[in-house]
């Protein structure tokens, strides 16, 4: 069994610092110890949580219906829970094996394929299997999500007996579709934009990628097999069935998260909270100040409009009928957030007060200096500089207990099928963006959400993409960052905000953090996978 | 909007939107219907959202207190009416319910077991504007029957009194009538929003799930099990600061409290543990707690968690400050906060309330665990006790949970089970009376 180890003691030792920001990548410039990840609830020197063991889960299901999706949102919820995950496309490997410019044997997924198709198949799935161990032995990986068609019943049994013999779990995902709107929606988005399909018209371009599928893959079986732990997605989530036989922890959270997650092209706004009246205080709670009723009013208008234009883009685009989903609000119950969201509320939006989303609690650094901390603190001072995102000064909140306390926003943003405008302090709005863009959990404090842009994510198939809308007309000093920021990160000492004295009291109030790193670009929490066109 | 008031607002709207739910559960007798539905509903009125059960059969009990087997013969067409009549009953009241009382969760506790019935169920819900979830369990598996039919049935109020051997056999019966006419939801059932349990969840068909109260309550669901185990609550040892009368702060633990940490394991071993029970310790990441189970630890090797949901509730401006301090400096809170308490919001801090959802997550890996020893902070405690024990919120802030007491709480089909084990170690009384400032007293002097 793992010794456990605080996060502090994992949070202080520099070789737990990531390296890169880039999912995929990431894993392999890991170092041997385990670094945290967003929301995990505890630490272990293996980097795995305790009370669950080692997973492979095996993806079952056509081509066209949304294996990938899933493993890439799984992966994304996964991580984000401090769960060291690794997608693992069969796909790639036979690319890889097969020499470029030659084709799979046509009986590559028949039953009775020939015996040099029979090796070729055992060769390619052993390649992956053996990167699939090593992640698992060697890299403390936690769960390795196995993305491949898995057709036959005999295929996955030995697969789970295979694993079974190196003390890994299995977990298997199908995702079966007998909605035609479904696969050929998925065809669609995903699988004819090959270069293969330049120039043919998209009916037929689907017509024959799935007569392609049928010859290839004549024989699928649906998973029956009430001896192996699965999970069966029928037709994207309109049903679950469930075959527990030795689910965990992890087994059980997958199973909650995949009923609440769903495919609807639903965009999420992120704006911050007004400026108030006593900003530098986290304890008073106050009102909006006259600033901040009047960013209130300019980024209501400034929203409204940016949809009203959207809306009229896709109508000139031929889209007549085009009705952008209802826009609904949250905000945090803490004043500042519920009074920025007013007029909104004046003009009949809903809006949703949620306790779990009130900003990062400063603990003693409340209402302190950069200079005042430094001067008191130098020994928190100093473990903060090496981990901004676990490190907690006294009675305050980490970013990574934030995480933590919004786990159950972070599931009703995936089941929330209207467009949300998510309103709230600059800290719960890195974390947020964190998990929707797969930050790197150490990039996470030092996000900027400067007050005059709405950030926009909008869903796509293997990544999200972030933009920004600009709020015209707002006075500057509100912009960068206002004296209610918290002083926490503290940035390395000799550090020169290049925002200094813009608009805040002498005692270098400027958000120290701006600037500390570049503005980052939206991140893919997976490679472009390039899809199969089999 | 209406604007919160310092200190004492209250989250408008916090649960999920408007959407109000009628679980209907489904299944043969003796398949754990009851326990489910007392269950969910214990988790959805401790969450806050107002929840309750209906229960046909206490409907039935008031015309039929004591029914033979034949009542329930499909064929007996007066068994048949007074049965639909009590349905009739439920159904109208729960509605009732729902208009009058803001209801958000109802949980129809019957067997349900047509399909005609369901249809009727869910026109009526769809009429009133009430989403319906129907929750089915099947179970195939004897042995758990047998038992279940044993534990619960032979202390059901329809067979109080009567030769246990007797009833155990007339119960069979009735549930050889119930299967004479039952159906299982089918697939001309696809469109009802459903979760099957299959013995004891080792197959769940969850279909068509629409919002996310459902889906928790699916999630719920799932992660009970029966197997037997206990909970052993205690707060850390006596503090420094309860020393000196002051709420909140990360101080060290006393001497007495330290000797407390010392006599945990024993105190352990006293209240029972059963052989090769492997325990899980789970503190907060505050001192106080962690110094606590620091013996514990050393002496039995369990494993150890530090969560920080299972810190003190943040008193804000006031923490470290006496109730006296309190009561000076912020009279109007301190009266605002005996008016309301579990929905009082220290100014900068928190309210039972926000604590409550904060130990969400907390409560679902309880329920999935099987023996854990929590070392939390007296309010976490109460929380977590009134899950447990059902204790309404307006009482559970005011529980008394005295210092150096271990609490074990054994979880039954109908109920907890509850024994506290004293360590005989002096501390003082944390315990606060409504309307009181009284500095901690010492304990078992007490005033209250």
């Amino acid at each position: 069994m793992d010794t456990l180890l605080t996060a502090e003691i994992v949070a202080s030792s520099p070789q737990f610092r990531r390296k890169s920001s880039i999912f995929v990548d990431a894993i392999h410039d890991l170092p041997e110890k385990a670094d945290l990840a967003p929301a995990q609830l505890y630490s272990t020197e293996s980097g795995r949580l305790f009370h669950s063991g080692r997973i492979v889960i095996i993806t079952v299901g056509l081509p066209a219906r949304g294996k990938t999706h899933i493993s890439v949102a799984l992966a994304r919820y996964l991580r984000w829970l401090g769960v060291k995950t690794r997608i693992f496309h069969l796909g790639d490997y036979r690319r890889a094996t097969i020499p470029f410019g030659e084709d799979m044997p046509d009986d590559y997924f028949y039953v009775n394929a020939t015996a040099s198709s029979v090796l070729l198949r055992q060769k390619i799935v052993r390649k992956c299997r053996e990167d699939i161990y090593h992640f698992l032995n060697h890299e403390n990986g936690q769960i390795a999500i196995y993305d491949a068609v898995n057709p036959l019943a005999s295929g996955r049994r030995s697969l789970a007996k295979e694993f079974a013999k190196h003390d890994i779990e299995t977990l298997f995902i199908e995702s079966w579709c007998d909605d035609e709107r479904i696969i050929e929606a998925n065809v669609r988005s995903v699988k004819i934009s090959s270069p293969d399909y330049v120039s043919w018209k998209p009916e037929d371009a689907v017509k024959h990628y799935l007569n392609r599928i049928s010859a290839r893959i004549p024989q699928f079986q649906t998973m029956e097999e009430k001896d192996l732990n699965y999970i069966k997605m029928i037709n994207a989530g309109e049903r679950l069935i469930v075959n527990n036989r030795s689910f965990g922890y992890l087994s059980n959270r997958i199973v909650f998260y995949l009923l609440n997650l769903h495919i609807k092209n639903r965009r999420t706004y992120f704006a911050r909270a007004g400026v108030s009246l006593d900003a530098a205080s986290y304890k008073a709670d106050a009102s909006l100040s006259e600033q901040g009723e009047d960013y209130a009013q300019k980024m209501t208008e400034c929203l409204l409009a940016h949809r009203e234009a959207e809306k009229e883009t896709m109508v000139a685009r031929g889209d007549v009928n085009y009705e952008p989903r209802p826009l609904k609000v949250w905000t945090s119950t803490r004043r500042r957030t519920v009074e920025t969201a007013k007029y909104l509320h004046e003009k009949g939006y809903t809006v949703r007060q949620r306790s779990q989303m009130s900003q990062l609690n400063p603990g003693v650094c409340e209402k302190m200096s950069e200079r005042r901390i430094r001067a008191e603190f130098p020994d928190e001072v100093a473990k903060h500089e090496l981990d901004p995102y676990h490190h907690r000064y006294p009675r305050a909140e980490s970013y990574h207990d934030l995480a933590v306390r919004l786990e159950p926003i972070i599931l009703e943003l995936e089941r929330e099928q209207n467009d949300l405008l998510i309103i709230a302090h600059e800290s719960v709005l890195r974390v947020l963006y964190g998990y929707l863009m797969a930050c790197n959990a150490a990039d996470i404090p030092f996000l900027e959400f400067p007050r005059d842009e709405i950030i926009e994510i909008i869903p796509e198939s293997y990544q999200n993409e972030a933009q920004r809308i600009h709020i015209p007309n707002l006075p500057e000093e509100i912009i960068p960052a206002s004296p209610e920021d918290l002083k926490i990160p503290v940035p390395p000492s000799g550090f020169v905000s290049p925002i200094q004295g813009l608009g805040s009291p002498a005692d270098g109030l400027a958000t120290p953090q701006s600037g500390l790193r570049t503005p980052r670009e939206p991140e893919r929490i997976s490679q472009q996978h390039v899809e199969d066109v089999v | 909007m209406p604007l919160p008031l310092p200190g004492i607002y209250l989250p408008v709207n916090e649960q999920s939107d408007t959407s109000k739910i009628c679980v209907v559960m489904v299944g043969l007798p003796a398949r754990g219907k009851s326990l489910i539905a007392g269950k969910a509903m214990r988790y959805l009125g401790w969450v806050g959202i107002p929840a309750r059960v209906f229960n046909v059969g206490n409907y039935r009990r008031s015309n039929t207190p004591q029914p033979q087997a034949t009542f329930f013969d499909p064929h007996n067409e007066e068994g048949e009416r007074m049965r639909r009549a009590a349905a009739q009953a439920a159904m109208t009241d729960m509605l009732q319910w729902f208009k009058k009382d803001q209801g958000v969760v109802s949980i129809l506790d019957a067997t349900n077991s047509t399909k005609e019935r369901r249809k009727w169920i869910a026109q009526e819900c769809a009429a009133a504007g009430i989403e319906t979830l129907f929750v089915e369990s099947i179970c195939d598996d004897e042995d758990l029957i047998t038992n279940n039919i044993l534990e619960v049935k032979t202390t059901s109020p329809d067979y109080k009194g009567q030769d246990p051997e007797l009833a155990v056999s007339d119960f069979r019966k009735r549930i050889g009538n119930y299967q004479k006419v039952y159906e299982t939801i089918g697939e001309d059932e696809k469109s009802y929003p459903y979760v099957k349990l299959i013995n004891v969840g080792s197959t769940v068909i969850i279909n068509q799930i629409k919002d996310y109260l459902s889906s928790r309550l699916v999630y719920y669901i799932q992660n009970l099990h029966i197997k037997p185990r206990s909970i052993w609550l205690s707060r850390h040892g006596e503090s420094q600061y309860n020393l000196t009368g002051r709420i909140g702060g990360d101080s060290s633990i006393s001497e007495r409290g330290e000797a407390y940490a010392r006599a945990l394991p024993e105190l352990m071993r006293k209240s029972g543990i059963p052989e090769n029970t492997k325990i899980v310790i789970w503190t907060s990441t505050l001192r106080r707690t962690i110094q606590t189970a620091r013996h514990l630890k050393a002496d039995t090797g369990f494993e150890k968690l530090e969560w920080k949901a299972l810190d003190e509730l943040d008193s804000g401006v006031c923490d470290g400050l006496t109730y006296q301090e309190i009561s000076e400096q912020y009279p109007e809170d301190f009266k605002a906060r005996d008016d309301d308490k579990y929905n009082y919001r220290y100014r900068g801090g928190e309210s039972y309330r926000d604590v409550v959802i904060r130990l969400e997550p907390i409560i679902m890996e309880l329920e999935r665990s099987e023996n854990v020893i929590i070392v939390t902070h007296q309010a976490v405690l109460r929380c977590i006790y009134a899950y447990f024990m059902n204790i309404p919120q307006e009482n559970s802030p005011w529980m008394e949970v005295p210092l150096h007491t271990l609490i074990k709480l054994t979880p039954g089909a109908y109920g907890t089970d509850e024994k506290r084990f004293k360590a005989d170690i002096p501390a003082v009384s944390t315990w606060r009376g409504k309307g009181t400032s009284a500095t901690h007293q010492e304990f078992p002097a007490g005033g209250h």
